[in-house]
């Protein structure tokens, strides 16, 4: 069975369940912002500054940042 | 000043000397080609953050691109995928991937991880899918109950290039357990990668392997903590957390890439080894990623191309074939009980034998005129691809969702298993007047088994007390769940039957 874990968007505490993706942080974050990412007028990168597609998989304590793609 | 300058030289001298040497020691080019998390995706589609003009992806542009990178040093590549390659879109799924192995045979590859999603469609599927292909399955860190590998997954495989012997071993995430229908995943074990790794690497290099490459479906940073852990690793090749890794990472001296995902990326990690001591002098340290552009300029593989084209024909008779039959119009109502979210959320509460299923009313995306159904018709009505996910919530958390709901801010939940009465006169938080749980009245301190869509599940649509359930299990396909309901009960007549009675 699945448990809650916390992730972070953008240094904001998010929770998710275990097994679910950066789409669902973003979901459970800010929605607007997600529907954003799903259009493509903003990107997602992880901690290490690499780019994470909507359906990447997340782990306790993942951090992850929005960027509009205009910002480059 | 003289004296800095007599260092000057000395070490210019040094530089040159040591560059020369460099240059004279002999080595093997290998070059490792790699994908992840393609998800079915055969077909091109934009990416607005690379190009709003040129599509990407493409598995037919994708094959061109290994056979031009392959042509550059043809005895020395190797082809890898790390997982999670045939689920994500209808051109795959209908086909249970079959088209992808098709593929990938043509392409020989050389082996693949298993990925967590390699187990969604039951592990008969797996076995299948195992056994038309062409290439070795692998995990090193799933057994059976008795802690046995599986007949149909190896935990690695030893290939040969250009006299050197290159161990690929495969490691799947261990959340595959809890992240799975548990009744695809029943009686297996997945084993934690860095406690199981140093044996299975000790194997690989008695029986002489030069380099040991780990293709992971664990995740970037699950990769660089495997890499801090596990001494003898010599690559790590990764998927699951979908990262564009434009220029491979080094963490103990293991280099560790990924190519993103969907096929948008093709990874090509040049290596130079030195033969003698199978020390790695150089690999590619920057733009490791290739984009795979399909626009009009690009060249693709004309074999892949038609293998594409043949199944989308095929598709286009799946989608046109009738899965079921309504007896009234199927009709949405975003803010009231309709009968369309009525026989959803019957489905959905069938499927998994739960007390109350929640469906968002935004989900259900068209109306269906009374006579056949088609699976396209379904694909229209579901498009998203959403999964089942039960949990166990109190009788006071339904009770906030069903306040949630009564705000209208999303429009209705759709719902089976409760008897719901809106007093909408009433300010918000005490518009819920009754509910009752199939005949009984809703228990505030009582747990009950509810499902509802992964979408909701993480809070979608501000249905925030969703993301506090426990026990969370994750199931089949809602859309998988609507068909294999229509096939059942078909003809079908669903109504408004005052589920959800709204004063106005």
């Amino acid at each position: 069975m699945a448990k809650s874990i916390i992730v972070y968007v953008n240094d904001i505490p998010v929770k998710i369940y275990q097994g679910m993706q950066v789409k669902h942080a973003l979901i459970s974050y800010d929605y607007s912002l997600y529907k954003s990412c799903e259009n493509g007028d903003i990107r997602v990168f992880d901690e290490n500054g690499f780019e994470v597609g909507l359906d990447g998989a997340l782990h306790e304590g993942a951090k992850i940042y929005t960027k509009n793609i205009r910002e480059g | 000043m003289k004296r800095i300058l007599n260092l000057l030289i000395i070490f210019i001298l040094i530089f040159l000397l040591s560059s020369t040497l460099y240059s004279q020691v002999p080595s093997i080019d290998l070059t490792i080609l790699h994908i992840n998390d393609f998800h079915g995706r055969l077909l091109p589609y934009t990416v607005k953050s690379i190009s709003e003009k040129i599509p990407v992806s493409g598995v037919a542009y994708l094959a061109q691109m290994i056979n031009e990178e392959r042509s550059k040093n043809p005895e020395g590549t190797i082809l890898l995928s790390a997982g999670d390659m045939f689920q994500g879109t209808p051109q795959s799924n209908i086909f249970r991937g079959e088209p992808v192995v098709e593929i990938m045979n043509y392409l020989k590859f050389d082996a693949m991880a298993v990925g967590n999603h390699e187990f969604d469609w039951g592990q008969e599927v797996l076995q299948k899918l195992s056994s038309i292909s062409n290439f070795p399955y692998l995990s090193a860190n799933i057994v059976d109950k008795d802690g046995k590998y599986l007949p149909y997954l190896k935990p690695y495989v030893i290939i040969e290039r250009k006299g050197l012997k290159i161990a690929i071993i495969g490691l799947t995430t261990p959340e595959t357990a809890y992240i799975t229908k548990p009744d695809y995943v029943k009686d297996l074990k997945f084993l934690d990668p860095v406690e199981i790794l140093p044996n299975i690497i000790d194997d690989v290099r008695n029986k002489g392997a030069n380099l040991v490459v780990v293709l992971s479906h664990l995740g970037f940073d699950a990769d660089k903590e495997l890499a801090e852990k596990v001494s003898g690793i010599d690559v790590i090749v990764g998927g699951h957390s979908h990262t564009v890794v434009t220029n491979p990472v080094v963490v103990r001296g293991v280099i560790i890439t990924q190519a993103g995902y969907n096929g948008i990326y093709l990874g090509v990690l040049e290596i130079k080894i030195q033969p003698e001591t199978n020390i790695i002098l150089g690999y590619t340290r920057e733009n490791e990623l290739k984009t795979v552009f399909a626009g009009p300029e690009n060249k693709f593989d004309e074999k892949v191309a038609q293998i594409v084209d043949k199944y989308n024909s095929q598709l286009k008779e799946e989608f046109a074939k009738v899965v079921g039959e309504t007896l009234v119009d199927l009709v949405r109502n975003y803010n009231e009980e309709s009968n369309v979210g009525n026989v959803i959320c019957d489905a959905m509460r069938e499927a998994v034998s739960a007390d109350i299923a929640f469906q968002n009313s935004g989900g259900i995306r068209t109306d269906i005129q009374k006579g056949p159904i088609t699976m396209e018709l379904v694909y229209t009505l579901l498009p998203f691809d959403n999964v089942l996910v039960t949990m166990d919530l109190t009788g006071k958390q339904i009770l906030q969702l069903l306040e949630q709901s009564a705000t209208l801010q999303k429009g209705i939940l759709q719902q089976s298993g409760l008897k719901v009465k809106y007093d909408m006169t009433k300010p918000v938080g005490q518009r819920v007047v009754e509910v009752f749980v199939g005949d009984k009245p809703l228990e505030l301190d009582k747990v009950y088994k509810v499902v509802t869509n992964d979408f909701l599940a993480a809070g979608g649509d501000n249905f925030v007390t969703f993301k506090e359930g426990k026990n969370l299990v994750y199931g089949d396909m809602l859309r998988d769940v609507f068909i294999e309901y229509l096939k059942k009960h078909s003809p079908i007549s669903p109504k408004v039957e005052g589920r959800s009675i709204i004063i106005k």
